[in-house]
C-alpha cells in the first residue's frame, strides 16, 4: 500500500470511528434515560482508559508502576483550574471547551509523568513500584493543603459537560496508540525492554527514552481520563485519587493479563462494574449465608480448582468440564451450608445488602480470579479476528498461542 | 523567648519542646520498626511484599479490644466510671495478657493467609502474588467493616492499661543573651509509663528476635532460605515450614504493635487502622534495605523521628508524606536501602 492509501485509510477509519462514538452517545441517551446508567457508561470509558494507559507502562514496558491515579489527579484538577479559568463564563453547547481542557490535562499529567519517570527509572521492580507510590501520595497530599484550590474539602467546577462520545473517543485511542504501538517497529523497544532490560541495552535500545516515552504516554491518557472526570463529577477532591484508584488500576491490568490490551479493556469494565452490580442488585444475605460462602465456598472452590489444574490430566473438553464442576459445586455446597446455618441461627439473624457487602464481593473476585488463574484472563494474548475464526474452526489452539 | 530561635519571618522553631518531640519520635519510630520487621522478613524469604500486614496489624488492634472485652472491660462499665478502683485495673497482667493474645490471634492469622493466599501463588509472576496480597488486604479492610465493631470506644482497651502515671523530667540549660545576661530555661520532658513500656517491650521484642534469627535452629534455616530458597530446600530445609514460622513471626510482632499502639496511645479503632502505619512500616523498611532487619529498625526509627521533627517544624499536615520524601531521596542516593547492598547485575 502507498503512503497516501494508508492515510486514507486512517483518515476514514478515525472519521468513522468519530461518527460511531457520536452515534453511541445518542443512542445510548435515547435508550437509557437514567442518569445513573449513563453515568456508569462514562466511568467505564474512563477506566478503560486508565487501565490500557497503565498497561503501557506496566505490561508492555515492564516498568513496576502503581501511582497511576496521581496522574489522574494531577488531570482533573489542571483541567478543572484551566476550564474555571478560561471559560467560566462562557458556557458553550459544544464539547469544544472540553477538548482543549482534556489536552491541558493531558499535558500537565505528561510533565508530571515526566518528573516521575526520569529519576525514578534508576530504580527497577519492587523499588520503583514503592517510589511510583510514593510519588503518587507525595502529590495528593501536597494538593490536599492547597487551600487555593480548595485543599482537602475539594474543588468546584463551574463547567459541567459529560460527554460519553469524548470519552469513549479517548479510550479508543488510548487502545488504537497501545495496539499500534505494539504492531509497529516503534513498539518493539517496549517489549525489549520488558523482557530483559540489560539485553535491550545491549541491543543498542535507549533504556531512558523508552521508560520516559512510556511513562509520558501513559500518564498523560491517565490525565485526559481524570480532566473529562473532573468535569462530569464537577467536584473533584483529592480523597477521590487515593492509592485504592492506584491498586484498583494495577488489579485490571493484572486481572486482564500483563501486556494484554484487550484483557485490561474487559477487565477494567468487569471490575468496575462489580461492586455497581452490588448496588443495582439489591439482594439480601444473611450472615450465616455470608459466612458460609466465604468460608466453605471459597475455600473448597480455590482447592478444587487448583486440584484441576495440576493433578487430572484431561483433554481440553472434559478439563473444562471439570473445570466448571470445581466452580460451581463448591458454590452450590456452600449455598447448602449457609441454608443449615441460617435455620439454626448460630450466627444471629443479621442480614446485610448486597449495597454493603459490594466491595468485600470485589474483594473476592479479585482473589479468586487470583488464585485460579495467576496469569490473568487473557494472559498474554489479544483478541484477533484470526483468533475468533481459528476458534469456530476447532483447530489445535497451539499455533494461536506465540 | 529565649529558646525561640527565630528563622525567617513568621516562621519559628521552639527549641524546648525538641527533646519532646524526639521521644515521641523514637517511641512511634520503635512501632513502626516493629510492624516493619514483619514486611522485611517476609520479603527476605520470599521476595514479596505482603500487602496486609497493615491489616493483620488492624486485627492485632481489635484482639486487643476484643480480649479486653472478655476480661470484663465493656463498654458500659467504662462509661459509668466503674472501672476505677476497679480490682481488675491494677493489675499488669492485663497488659500481659493483651499482648499474648493479639500476638497469638496475628501468627495464626499471618499463618492462614499464607496457607490460603500466598501458597499457591508461590511459583507465580510476583506481580499477581503482589495483587493477591492486594486482594488480601481488601479482603481483610471490607470483612471488617462488616463483622468488626466500628468506632468502639477507644477507652475500653486504654482503661485495661494500669500504667496511667507521667514521668516529669525538666533539665536546664544556660543561654547567654546579647546583653551578656545568663539565663537557664526549663526545658520539659513529659514520657507517660507508656511510652516507656512501649519502648521497653520493643526493645526486648527485638532481642527475641535477634536471639531467635541468629541463635536456633529455626532461625538458621530462616536465614539459608533468604539467601537462597531453592538451595535451601534442596539441602533439606523444610521451606514451607520456614515460611509460616516467618509468617507467624512478622505477625505476631505486628499484633504486639498493635496492642500496644491501641492501649497506651488511644487511636480510635477502626477497619482501616492498619493502612497508614502499614504503609509507612512498609516504607520503613524499604528506607533500610528491605529484606534486611537491622535495616528495618533503623528505617522505622527514622520514618519515626522524621515525622514528628515534620510536626515540631510547623508542617503536621504534610506528616505523611514525609516518609516517601525521605524514602524517594534515599532510593534515588543508594538505591538498595540505608543498609541493603545495591546488586550490580551481570550479564
Amino acid at each position: 500500500m502507498s503512503l497516501g492509501k494508508i492515510l486514507g485509510v486512517r483518515a476514514v477509519s478515525v472519521v468513522v470511528t468519530v461518527l460511531l462514538c457520536i452515534g453511541a452517545e445518542v443512542l445510548l441517551k435515547q435508550l437509557i434515560r437514567d442518569d445513573y446508567y449513563l453515568r456508569l457508561f462514562f466511568l467505564a470509558g474512563v477506566y478503560v482508559t486508565l487501565s490500557v494507559s497503565l498497561n503501557l507502562i506496566n505490561g508492555i514496558t515492564g516498568q513496576f508502576s502503581i501511582g497511576h491515579a496521581a496522574f489522574y489527579m494531577v488531570g482533573a484538577y489542571a483541567a478543572g483550574l484551566s476550564s474555571n479559568a478560561l471559560f467560566a463564563k462562557q458556557p458553550l453547547d459544544m464539547p469544544a471547551y472540553l477538548v482543549v481542557s482534556t489536552v491541558i490535562g493531558a499535558a500537565a499529567a505528561a510533565v508530571a509523568g515526566l518528573i516521575v519517570g526520569l529519576p525514578s527509572l534508576r530504580l527497577k521492580g519492587d523499588y520503583l513500584a514503592v517510589v511510583t507510590l510514593g510519588f503518587g501520595e507525595i502529590l495528593r497530599i501536597t494538593m490536599q493543603n492547597q487551600e487555593q484550590w480548595g485543599g482537602s474539602y475539594g474543588y468546584n467546577l463551574d463547567n459541567k459537560y459529560r460527554s460519553i462520545a469524548l470519552v469513549f473517543m479517548l479510550a479508543i485511542l488510548c487502545i488504537a496508540v497501545c495496539r499500534n504501538l505494539l504492531k509497529s517497529v516503534h513498539g518493539l523497544p517496549f517489549l525489549a525492554v520488558r523482557e530483559d532490560e540489560v539485553a535491550a541495552q545491549a541491543m543498542g535500545i535507549n533504556l531512558t527514552k523508552t521508560k520516559v516515552v512510556a511513562f509520558v504516554v501513559g500518564a498523560a491518557f491517565a490525565g485526559a481520563a481524570g480532566a473529562l472526570f473532573a468535569h462530569e463529577t464537577q467536584f473533584i477532591n483529592p480523597d477521590l485519587f487515593k492509592m485504592d484508584v492506584s491498586f484498583l488500576i494495577l488489579t485490571m491490568v493484572v486481572l486482564g493479563g500483563t501486556g494484554s490490551i484487550t484483557g485490561s479493556t474487559i477487565a477494567a469494565v468487569c471490575l468496575f462494574m462489580i461492586p455497581e452490580m452490588g448496588r443495582i442488585a439489591k439482594f439480601q444475605v444473611s450472615q450465616a449465608m455470608l459466612v458460609s460462602l466465604l468460608v466453605v465456598g471459597i475455600g473448597a472452590m480455590v482447592y478444587a480448582v487448583r486440584y484441576v489444574q495440576n493433578r487430572v490430566h484431561l483433554e481440553k473438553g472434559p478439563q473444562a468440564m471439570a473445570f466448571a464442576g470445581a466452580v460451581f459445586v463448591p458454590l452450590t455446597l456452600a449455598t447448602v451450608v449457609g441454608k443449615i446455618l441460617e435455620r439454626f441461627t448460630i450466627l444471629g439473624d443479621k442480614v446485610y445488602e448486597s449495597a454493603d457487602i459490594r466491595l468485600m464481593i470485589l474483594a473476592v473476585v479479585l482473589l479468586v480470579v487470583m488464585l485460579i488463574r495467576p496469569t490473568g484472563l487473557l494472559g498474554h494474548h489479544e483478541f484477533s479476528w484470526d483468533g475468533v475464526r481459528r476458534l469456530f474452526k476447532g483447530r489445535a489452539s497451539h499455533q494461536e498461542a506465540a | 523567648m529565649d529558646s525561640v530561635l527565630h528563622l525567617v519571618a513568621g516562621f519559628t522553631l521552639d527549641f524546648s519542646s525538641l527533646p519532646q518531640q524526639l521521644v515521641n519520635g523514637l517511641v512511634i519510630g520503635a512501632i513502626y520498626a516493629l510492624i516493619a520487621l514483619g514486611y522485611t522478613m517476609v520479603y527476605g524469604v520470599l521476595r514479596l511484599i505482603n500487602f496486609a500486614h497493615g491489616e493483620v496489624f488492624m486485627l492485632g488492634a481489635y484482639t486487643a479490644l476484643l480480649t479486653s472485652y472478655t476480661m470484663g472491660f465493656t463498654p458500659e462499665l467504662v462509661k459509668k466510671g466503674v472501672m476505677q478502683g476497679h480490682p481488675l485495673t491494677s493489675s499488669p497482667f492485663n497488659l500481659v495478657i493483651l499482648i499474648l493474645a493479639s500476638m497469638a490471634v496475628c501468627a495464626v492469622i499471618g499463618a492462614v493467609i499464607e496457607f490460603l493466599a500466598y501458597r499457591p501463588m508461590r511459583n507465580q509472576s510476583r506481580i499477581a502474588a503482589l495483587i493477591t496480597a492486594i486482594g488480601v488486604s481488601l479482603f481483610l479492610q471490607y470483612g471488617g467493616q462488616l463483622f468488626l465493631p466500628a468506632n468502639p470506644p477507644p477507652s475500653v482497651v486504654q482503661e485495661v492499661n494500669p500504667f496511667q502515671g507521667v514521668i516529669n523530667h525538666s533539665f536546664r540549660k544556660a543561654v547567654i543573651a546579647q546583653d551578656g545576661s545568663v539565663t537557664s530555661p526549663a526545658i520539659e520532658l513529659t514520657v507517660t509509663q507508656g511510652k516507656v513500656i512501649m519502648l521497653v517491650t520493643v526493645v526486648v521484642l527485638m532481642g527475641l528476635l535477634t536471639y531467635l534469627v541468629m541463635y536456633t535452629r529455626a532461625g538458621r534455616a530462616m536465614r539459608a532460605a533468604s539467601h537462597d530458597f531453592d538451595s535451601a530446600s534442596l539441602m533439606g530445609v523444610n521451606v514451607n515450614r520456614v515460611v509460616t514460622f516467618t509468617f507467624m513471626l512478622g505477625s505476631a510482632l505486628a499484633g504486639a504493635g498493635a496492642m500496644m499502639l491501641a492501649t497506651f496511645e488511644g487511636t480510635p479503632l477502626q477497619p482501616f487502622y492498619g493502612l497508614l502505619p502499614g504503609v509507612k512500616a512498609f516504607v520503613a523498611a524499604v528506607l533500610g534495605g528491605i529484606g534486611n532487619i537491622p535495616g528495618a529498625v533503623l528505617g522505622g526509627i527514622v520514618m519515626g523521628l522524621a515525622e514528628t521533627l515534620v510536626v515540631w517544624l510547623g508542617f503536621s499536615q504534610y506528616k505523611d508524606a514525609v516518609a516517601f520524601v525521605i524514602l524517594i531521596f534515599v532510593l534515588l542516593l543508594k538505591p538498595g536501602g540505608l543498609l541493603g547492598s545495591d546488586k550490580v547485575e551481570k550479564v
